[in-house]
């Protein structure tokens, strides 16, 4: 299930991060913005424009992969990579400077998610945690889960 | 921040949390099987699409209130969203919130806060 989770996750972040950076391409290709229709002409010549909605079909399909057996909260909360890989990436492909804040705020999202991975059992310790679970009737848990521990 | 803004950002807010949550739904659902199979039933129920519609509308949302403030609001944003959305799992679909999945969300929210603030 881990390796699942690290695929999946990886596979979101590339995909977000290439849709973002590709938005910025296709804007600053088709610069100056104007309400016309020469205007979305140009946006829609930029190669650009292409990537960001191949970006955007492959996370929704992949996030609706992820969504079949990961809990929602600490899923949406571990899709915020991308704002990590965002920042790096802006930072050294189009020169923007990073505020000390938002370093300190990149390496949070970084430790954040390093906790959430600790936090999802191994298969084995899944599974005698969902037999602890039945022996106490504990209340329901979230259907993704138990699935993920079933399944392997 | 005036009315309008006010009201933008609780859009954009209750459209995210309420999209993800039907996502949840349509791609948690156990009766849905496996692949065509399983999108063939998602499509035949309404909460992909209500997440769908959620998105379009959020979209239009977030557009509007982006054109009145700085886009580091926005990233400050994606912030509230995730506890919203994790209270929300916890209360529909019943997620346990383990100490590490607390330690996790928090210090992932809080750095979406500060990369939000710091730009």
């Amino acid at each position: 299930m881990k390796r699942f989770y690290l695929i999946g996750f990886a596979l979101l972040m590339g995909f977000d991060t290439l849709a973002q950076l590709s938005f910025k391409h296709a804007g600053a290709g088709a610069f100056p913005p104007e309400a016309s229709v020469e205007w979305l002409l140009r946006l829609l010549a930029q190669p650009w424009l292409y990537g960001a909605l191949l970006g955007y079909i492959g996370a929704f399909f992949t996030w609706m992969s992820l969504l079949k057996h990961a809990p929602i909260g600490p899923a949406f909360a571990a899709s915020h990579l991308e704002v990590v890989s965002v920042l790096a990436l802006s930072a050294w492909l189009f020169g923007e400077r990073l505020s000390s804040l938002q370093i300190a705020g990149a390496a949070a999202i970084v430790a954040g998610i390093v906790c959430l991975a600790m936090g999802e059992p191994d298969d084995a310790e899944s599974g005698s945690e969902r037999a602890a679970q039945l022996a106490v009737g504990a209340e329901r848990k979230d259907a993704g889960e138990a699935d993920g521990g079933a399944a392997h | 921040m005036n009315a309008l803004v006010w009201s933008l950002w609780t859009a954009t807010v209750l459209l995210d949390t309420g999209g993800q949550l039907a996502f949840k739904a349509a791609a948690g659902d156990p009766e849905a099987g496996d692949g065509l199979a399983r999108w063939k039933h998602m499509l035949s129920r309404p909460w992909l699409w209500i997440g769908g519609a959620c998105y379009v509308l959020e979209f239009l949302a977030w557009i509007a209130f982006l054109s009145l403030v700085p886009l580091g609001r926005g990233v400050l944003l994606g912030s509230i969203n995730i506890v919203a959305i994790m209270l929300a799992g916890r209360w529909l679909f019943g997620e346990k919130l383990t100490p590490w999945r607390l330690a996790g969300m928090g210090l992932i929210g809080a750095g979406v806060a500060m990369v939000g603030a710091g730009a």
